[in-house]
């Protein structure tokens, strides 16, 4: 009985007209595929990718050196030293993130109390050396004055949450 | 120690003689006792407030830290630290006055003299200010005028009270 | 003894004690602001409010005292509620500035915020704003978090001897400055930040530099006075990024003098160098160690080679450690020369064979604070041991009777029963307490005992000394530095003999006692042993020369007490070694080769203080660069020389050398001797003392604590009367000529200087080219 039913259906290529119809429908279904770099998928506001970091409106950087990210870092990725700046605030005069250590938690943007580290949208990036990878604090800065206004809409979508 | 930088030349004989009468009151090394009373004499002396070099004077005269006179000069009310009006109006603002209607009180005051609490009349006449409870609750509304109590006021008696100054 | 109960547990306590006190030896915890167990009681902050049975309120547990079958409780629903209700008042108007703030991490109001306060502010109002008073380069301020515990203000009144703050206002309105604009300037200011509760009062030099969790905190032992204060330095990375007090409460209780708090900041001086350094006649060259100490090496030989071990020397810095000192004399004597000495702030040492195996304060440094009478010869306590003065402070508050006879009136932070100056009469005015002194034991006046008149205040010093239970003559540092020492130190003896009264010595050197111990003198080998070599001492050596100089942690042109003829003798010498951190001009000048040791804190060592308490510690960071530790570079000198017995490995070998000086007991027998004290006659007399931020080159170069008051400038300090007598009243300059040297100096007129004196100070770069300590001077117009 068995292989009487094997044989009627090579016969009539039942199989392969499943198959078809699986591709059939695929076919005309929309496609979920992007065709990257020309299309990218939506990011959620919280992605966490390349860091940066923020200035207020009138320039002044955000940081204060409270080293309360690089304690919080647990793949110790941030090295911080400070002092006071001549107008007697707390500034740091050094601050770096290295890439190759970061997981990219986001502790660092959680425990800022001045939203002055954050995490962009920024996952396209790249270094051919380990230096490159480095994120000093100029680097940081620049990528955070280029982003702003993507940043500052992501925290504002965020901020009913927090 | 920072001590005996104040000038003793400040203190005139007469109040000298007054501070001595009260040092005289304590025991020979408490005279620093004597303070609360220099200092009142100082800003009799000195036309009604007591300035830095006053108070100096006082902490080398009674050989105590100058920061010491400087805690009791600021504590009380009763010492004035900037230059003042001849007369000093002291309203009391505090609960029982506050209930029976010392608003009213220093709303006139400030409109009849054309001074906010703490300022001084451009005449040099009048000075007024703001104080916590004067004990006089009984007679709330009170204001205080230089050394006399006045009690249960009205816009009226304050003008009364201020028409019979000089 | 008390019976009471804490949260259920029966304690004894002590009669009159609080209940704060009991349960914090009992280990339970009470929330505290403005108690200290060092200071009075204050009560202010209501932070420690507890439950009492049977007390319809909650009490301030640092100011209840217990009675018998108290009960409390510090956990009850009612003390918990009172102490949350006292935070919330802390807090209105307590800013939410922890992350810039220093105190962060590390703040009692943080840490109790988190424990007691509620998460949601219930005040809506402003927050008061307060001025931040500026006072001085030590202490900065952020007035705003001051929760006016009055700890600050406490300090300065009870143990600082120095009311500056205070609290000035009422109410709200309460303020904590000095009110006038002015700095604090007592030498144990600092303090008050190790006091702050929270971060109103914070280290300026740390500012914004560090946090307390990234630190790691090794102890050590400060090397700038001969009281040897524990500490601790806190390091970051290799960094040194602040210091502290090690609460050790038979030295240094819980403070910790400023200059032992910031000296370490010194050695961020420019002029610290990280490499060895030759000087060939193309100039200074830094080099790697194997060059530099072959150089050495090769130099001394050839010194050796040429002119004999009688003109090979060396001079130890009074803070180098005893291994350093040890090796120093012990490569000395193996190369068959006796020169070496660390006393390069004396003069006089006519007395040196009878002298005791180490200069001992006679008794314990706790002991000061139970004196009933002190007579102190030549001591400005105060600045030159702030600890002690601390302590002696407290000895004159409880009714001790406190004497000084000094060349010049110092002002101190104590009442002083009697301070007699004496200039140029210094040594009749010792005699004359001291004959008042034997009169009263009816005593035989020995031979040679100067002839003095015996005034009231001599026999009142007399009386006080023997009266009273603990009672001591204390020799301080100016005595020291002075020609007539041998005189002064016999008669000070003699008095204490007398009276029964301790005999001690405040050292000069933070460790003068273990320099002594480690043989760094002429005479006398490690442990005091008889040596081989008799030795000349450092100013032998500066006046008659030698050819060969090993100096070790010590900068002659400000530490030695005849700057000029110090410098002049290096000049002299064909070669010089210099084992020091820092090359300033003048050691580039005299010195042939810089080898730049591990400075305190960065390497293993011992120091013995006053009392002759051995105090080993360890390196906190590794030295920067290619500085390295003294005990090695000597031991491997030692080699290149190919002297015997440098084998060491490691700094615990060089200690087990050491054995013997440990062993040594202290005793202070000083013999009877006729003296023959030096005159000055003639001419105006110079007054000398090394101010509290000269002593040394560390301190010299700190510059928060050249920034204080207390770095006194070099200058002529004068009284009118006597410029007067000079003619040259009115004078802002003079040029002053004391031995072979001069200087051109600013005038600065102070009354308290004795007329017919001057007071210049030692240990500044102004003064170094003058001829020596005390001593006649002539003053002409500049």
């Amino acid at each position: 009985m068995n292989s009487m039913f094997r044989f009627l259906k090579s016969l009539f290529l039942l199989e392969l007209f499943g198959g078809m119809r699986v591709t059939g429908r695929h076919f005309w279904r929309k496609k979920i595929t992007l065709h990257y770099p020309e299309e990218r998928a939506p990011v959620s506001p919280r992605f966490r990718a390349l860091h940066a970091q923020r200035r207020y409106a009138n320039g002044e950087e955000r940081c204060i050196a409270c080293k309360l990210c690089e304690v919080v870092c647990p793949a110790m990725a941030i090295t911080i030293e400070s002092a006071q700046r001549e107008d007697g605030s707390r500034r740091t005069t050094r601050y770096e993130i290295d890439l190759t250590k970061c997981i990219f938690c986001g502790f660092c943007e959680e425990s800022c109390p001045v939203d002055s580290i954050v995490e962009t949208h920024v996952y396209e990036y790249h270094g051919e050396s380990r230096d490159e990878l480095l994120m000093t604090k100029e680097k940081l800065l620049a990528v955070g004055d280029k982003y702003e206004a993507q940043i500052a809409a992501a925290r504002a979508q965020d901020a009913k949450y927090r | 120690m920072k001590q005996a930088r104040g000038n003793i030349d400040l203190i005139t004989p007469e109040s000298c003689a007054e501070i001595d009468r009260w040092i005289s009151n304590y025991p020979a090394d408490q005279k620093q006792s004597a303070v609360m009373a220099a200092l009142r004499i100082l800003q009799d002396q000195n036309g009604g407030w007591l300035s830095h070099e006053l108070m100096d004077a006082i902490a080398a005269y009674l050989d105590m830290p100058p920061i010491a006179v400087y805690e009791v000069a600021t504590f009380y009310s009763m010492y004035r630290l900037e230059p003042c009006g001849r007369h000093k109006i002291n309203v009391c603002t505090n609960i029982s006055c506050l209930l029976c209607g010392s608003e009213e009180v220093v709303a006139h005051l400030q409109e009849r003299l054309g001074i906010k609490l703490g300022e001084t009349t451009a005449d040099g006449k009048f000075t007024l200010s703001e104080v916590e409870c004067l004990g006089a609750c009984v007679g709330a509304p009170m204001m205080q005028v230089n050394r006399d109590y006045h009690e249960r006021l009205t816009p009226e008696t304050i003008d009364a009270i201020l028409d019979s100054l000089q | 003894m008390v019976n009471i109960e804490i949260n259920g547990i029966k304690l004894e306590a002590r009669d009159g004690a609080m209940v704060i006190e009991v349960a914090d030896e009992a280990g339970i915890v009470i929330p505290r602001f403005c108690y200290h167990k060092k200071l009075s009681i204050a009560a202010n902050c209501r932070m420690c409010l507890v439950e009492v049975e049977k007390v319809a309120k909650p009490l301030p547990a640092c100011a209840t005292p217990v009675t018998e079958g108290m009960k409390v409780f510090t956990h009850s629903p009612k003390a918990l509620g009172a102490q949350r209700a006292v935070l919330e008042f802390l807090l209105i108007n307590h800013p939410l500035d922890c992350p810039i703030c220093d105190q962060g991490g590390e703040c009692d109001l943080q840490e109790m915020a988190i424990g007691f306060g509620g998460d949601v502010s219930r005040y809506a109002e402003g927050k008061r704003v307060v001025t931040d008073p500026d006072l001085g380069a030590l202490i900065a301020t952020d007035m705003g978090r001051c929760i006016h515990c009055t700890r600050c203000v406490r300090f300065g009144q009870e143990v600082a001897g120095m009311w500056e703050l205070g609290g000035t206002g009422r109410g709200e309105h309460t303020r904590i400055g000095t009110y006038v604009a002015d700095t604090v300037d007592s030498e144990l200011s600092a303090n008050v930040v190790d006091l702050c509760p929270v971060g109103a009062l914070t280290s300026k030099p740390y500012r914004y530099s560090g946090r307390p969790w990234e630190l790691v905190g090794r102890p050590g032992i400060s090397p700038h006075d001969c009281v040897g204060a524990n500490l601790r330095a806190d390091i970051r990375g290799k960094q040194i990024m602040r210091v502290l007090p090690q609460e050790r409460e038979e030295i240094n209780e819980t403070w910790l003098a400023d200059r032992d708090r910031f000296a370490y900041l010194g050695g961020r001086s420019a002029e610290r160098i990280t490499a060895p350094m030759v000087k060939r006649e193309t100039g200074w060259q830094a080099t790697d160690w194997d060059s530099a100490l072959t150089f050495a090496a090769e130099g001394l030989k050839r010194v050796l080679d040429v002119h004999g071990p009688s003109q090979l020397g060396a001079w130890v810095g009074d803070t180098a450690t005893v291994e350093e000192a040890y090796l120093t004399q012990k490569l000395m004597r193996a190369l068959g020369s006796g020169n070496v000495d660390h006393r390069l702030r004396q003069v006089d040492f006519r007395d040196q064979e009878q002298l005791p195996a180490f200069p001992y304060l006679g008794m314990a440094i706790a002991d000061l604070e139970r004196l009933d009478g002190a007579l102190l010869i030549g001591s400005n306590i105060r600045k030159e041991q702030p600890l002690l003065g601390q302590r002696l402070r407290k000895a004159a508050l409880r009714g001790g009777q406190i004497a000084f006879i000094n060349p010049r009136a110092y002002p101190f932070n104590f009442p002083v029963s009697q301070q007699i100056v004496a200039a140029h009469n210094w040594v009749t005015e010792v005699a004359a307490v001291a004959r008042a002194a034997l009169a009263l034991a009816g005593e035989e006046i020995p031979e040679g005992l100067p002839e003095a008149e015996v005034g009231e205040a001599h026999e009142a010093i007399a009386a006080a000394l023997r009266s009273g239970e603990q009672r001591a003559v204390l020799l301080g540092n100016l005595a020291a530095y002075h020609p007539a020492q041998t005189e002064l130190r016999a008669m000070a003896a003699l008095i204490a003999r007398s009276c029964g009264a301790h005999f001690g010595v405040l050292a000069e050197g933070g460790n003068s006692a273990g320099a002594w111990l480690a043989g760094a003198v002429p005479h006398r080998g490690m442990a005091a042993q008889p040596t081989a070599v008799m030795g000349r001492d450092w100013r032998s050596m500066a006046h008659e020369g030698v050819k060969g100089l090993l100096l070790l942690s010590t900068e002659p042109e400000s530490d030695c007490i005849e700057p000029l003829r110090a410098t002049q003798a290096l000049k002299q010498a064909d070669f010089v070694v210099a084992i020091n951190a820092f090359a300033s001009d003048a050691a580039r000048d005299y010195a042939d080769v810089i080898l730049p040791p591990a400075l305190y804190l960065e390497a293993a060592g011992t120091l013995v203080n006053c009392e002759g308490r051995w105090q080993s510690f360890e390196g906190t960071t590794p030295p920067p660069g290619e500085a390295r530790p003294a005990w090695k570079l000597l031991r491997v000198l030692g080699n290149l020389l190919n002297a015997i017995g440098f084998e060491q490995l490691s700094i615990t070998d060089v200690r087990d050398e050491l054995a013997p000086a440990l062993a040594v007991g202290a005793d202070n027998q000083i013999p009877w001797r006729v003296p023959a004290p030096p005159s000055f006659e003639g001419g105006i007399m110079r007054l000398v003392d090394y101010p509290i931020y000269s002593v040394d080159g560390l301190v010299r170069r700190s510059a928060p604590l050249q920034q204080t008051r207390d770095a006194i400038a070099g200058a002529v300090y004068v009284a009118g009367a006597t410029l007067t007598q000079v003619d040259l009243g009115g004078a802002d300059r003079v040029r002053v000529m004391q031995g072979e040297g001069e200087a051109l100096l600013p005038v600065i007129v102070d009354e308290a200087i004795p007329v017919g004196c001057v007071y210049i100070p030692a240990g500044t770069t102004a003064t170094a080219a003058l001829g020596g300590g005390f001593g006649v001077v002539e003053m002409t117009h500049a």
